[in-house]
């Protein structure tokens, strides 16, 4: 029993990194209509900018969290201009085509400069062991940082003008700008806190795991199932559904083999769109 | 007050409008009257910056308006209701109305007072302050898309088609609240395809066809003129 427990802890440690990399990406599609497929990208830059900072700037990795953050959400605002914007008006599967292109940009780019992999130690290197339970104090980190960054998004979200300018923005972008909002910057707003939410999970995470340009990919795809399971432009839904994924992978690890594990995410969304293709939450019309 | 000089707008590559000019007083209640197709919504996109005019001005206030974003547009003093409402619809009718007053948000009293007459033209809207507004039914929404577009405090309203699709009872309700609207100072300019009812609020018209305006007057000489009783009035 307390095996399975410590799986689910496991898990719910996994969950916590789809959760904040789902969040932006359901953020991002509330506002461009199509999935910002290099997200999980500039999540491997984070990663690479903490690697940057820590193991050759030797800067603290308490310090470097909130420069990882602040640098990719300005790496966001620079992608919404460049990349998307241009291609507001246009027909969806040329955004879609942008997308893509920026993803192999960036991952072609990575391995250009830097082709191996590498690491970064972690900040706290303990293992806690109590009643059967056995947990890197890293993992309870990544757990609990991103408990605090979804809670302050939720706040921000709900209760300030400019989240509800994000809402507004997701659910009528026309009467949005109606009402005096102005819709470019609110997508620049919401890129940057996407994003900023990607590096912190990078920055959570990366002592967990190597760092390599390919790190991106398979992470976005999960996020992709996570945003069509809980519901396409669902915040909630992101969030139920990124700590399932989590869990789910967790304990087929643990039970099956973790060879299969990255199946199980492909099989939930074939599941889910045959099944339920509007995901768990409603999202948007 | 409002003013525009050989406006032509384009939907695509398709041209809707072909060189509207019109003009409107401080304090009017003007309609403009066209069948489905007419290039009436074309036209308040045009003027609330939705849309960029390809040829000609609009003058506003004496300043030209032509080239700015729509954002920037409200801020000057002018709000459009626009057809569909482009409400928010899982946001609560309170939430809806609060963004409405989204560039006045330093204005806390001025914003305050907003919302207390918009409750009580539409005293509704109050009693479902906290429900999400896409659970209203029509009327209701249409009540509140006109609240929302007050909240700016705008000194020219443009309304398109805010009887569209809504019960007899309840369009007369509107057209009441309209006239309410317009006896507190806002300028109105009104969008139909019920001619007969919107001449019988407005003090002038336009009627509007293939884009160009082909017809103006009193709303006592549009209600008389024969081709208008024929196309729009079915008498």
């Amino acid at each position: 029993m307390s095996f399975f427990l410590n799986q689910v802890v496991i898990g719910i440690q996994l969950g916590s990194q789809y959760v904040m990399v789902a969040l932006g990406l359901t953020l991002i599609f509330g506002i461009l209509d199509i999935s910002h497929f290099a997200h999980g990208h500039l999540y491997m830059l984070g990663a690479y900018l903490l690697y940057i900072l820590t193991a050759l700037a030797k800067v603290n990795y308490w310090l470097a969290l909130p420069l990882c953050m602040i640098a990719l959400a300005l790496g966001g605002v620079i992608v919404e201009r460049l990349v998307y914007r241009p291609l507001r008006d246009q027909p969806h599967i040329n955004t879609f085509i942008a997308a893509i292109g920026l993803f192999l940009f960036l991952e072609t780019l990575v391995r250009a400069v830097k082709p191996r992999a590498v690491s970064v130690s972690k900040p706290i290197d303990k293992t806690l062991s109590f009643a059967g339970f056995t947990i890197e104090v890293q993992r309870l980190i990544v757990i609990a940082g991103a408990v605090a960054l979804v809670v302050l998004l939720h706040l921000f979200i709900k209760r300030t003008r400019m989240g509800t300018a994000i809402e507004a923005v997701a659910q009528d972008r026309e009467g949005a700008a109606l009402v005096g909002i102005n819709v470019n910057r609110i997508s620049m707003l919401t890129f940057a806190i996407a994003t900023a939410l990607a590096a912190a999970a990078a920055v959570l995470m990366a002592p967990l795991a190597f760092i390599s340009p390919e790190m991106g990919s398979v992470l976005i795809l999960k996020a992709f199932v996570i945003v069509v399971l809980g519901g396409l432009g669902s915040m909630q839904g992101a969030i139920v559904g990124g700590y399932l994924l989590g869990i789910l992978e967790a304990l087929a690890i643990a039970y099956v083999s973790s060879a299969y594990k990255d199946v199980f995410a492909f099989a939930v969304l074939i599941l889910i769109l045959a099944i339920r293709p509007t995901g768990l939450f409603k999202g948007r019309d | 007050m409002l003013e525009l000089q050989g406006v032509y707008c384009n939907i695509g590559k398709h041209e809707v409008l072909h060189g509207v000019s019109l003009e409107m007083e401080q304090g009017e209640l003007v309609c403009m009257l066209g069948a489905n197709g007419a290039g009436k919504s074309t036209l308040f996109r045009t003027i609330s910056g939705l849309l960029r005019p390809t040829q000609g001005s609009i003058t506003f206030e004496g300043e030209v308006i032509s080239r700015i974003r729509p954002d920037a547009i409200v801020r000057k003093g002018i709000s459009l209701c626009p057809e569909g409402r482009k409400l928010f619809p899982r946001l609560s009718v309170k939430k809806n109305l609060m963004m409405g007053a989204y560039s006045r948000y330093r204005e806390k009293e001025e914003v305050a007072a907003a919302l207390r007459e918009v409750y009580e033209l539409f005293p509704i809207l109050e009693e479902r302050g906290e429900q999400e507004a896409g659970t209203l039914s029509g009327g209701e929404q249409q009540m509140l898309a006109i609240g929302r577009a007050l909240m700016s405090q705008p000194r020219l309203l443009l309304l398109d088609e805010p009887s569209l699709g809504l019960a007899p009872l309840v369009v007369t309700r509107i057209m009441e609240t309209i006239v309410d609207i317009n006896r507190r100072g806002i300028t109105i300019m009104l969008s139909e395809q019920n001619a007969s009812m919107a001449l019988s609020i407005s003090t002038r018209g336009y009627v509007l066809e293939n884009g160009s305006i082909v017809l103006e007057g009193s709303a006592e000489e549009l209600a008389g003129n024969e081709e208008v009783k024929k196309a729009y009035i079915g008498a």
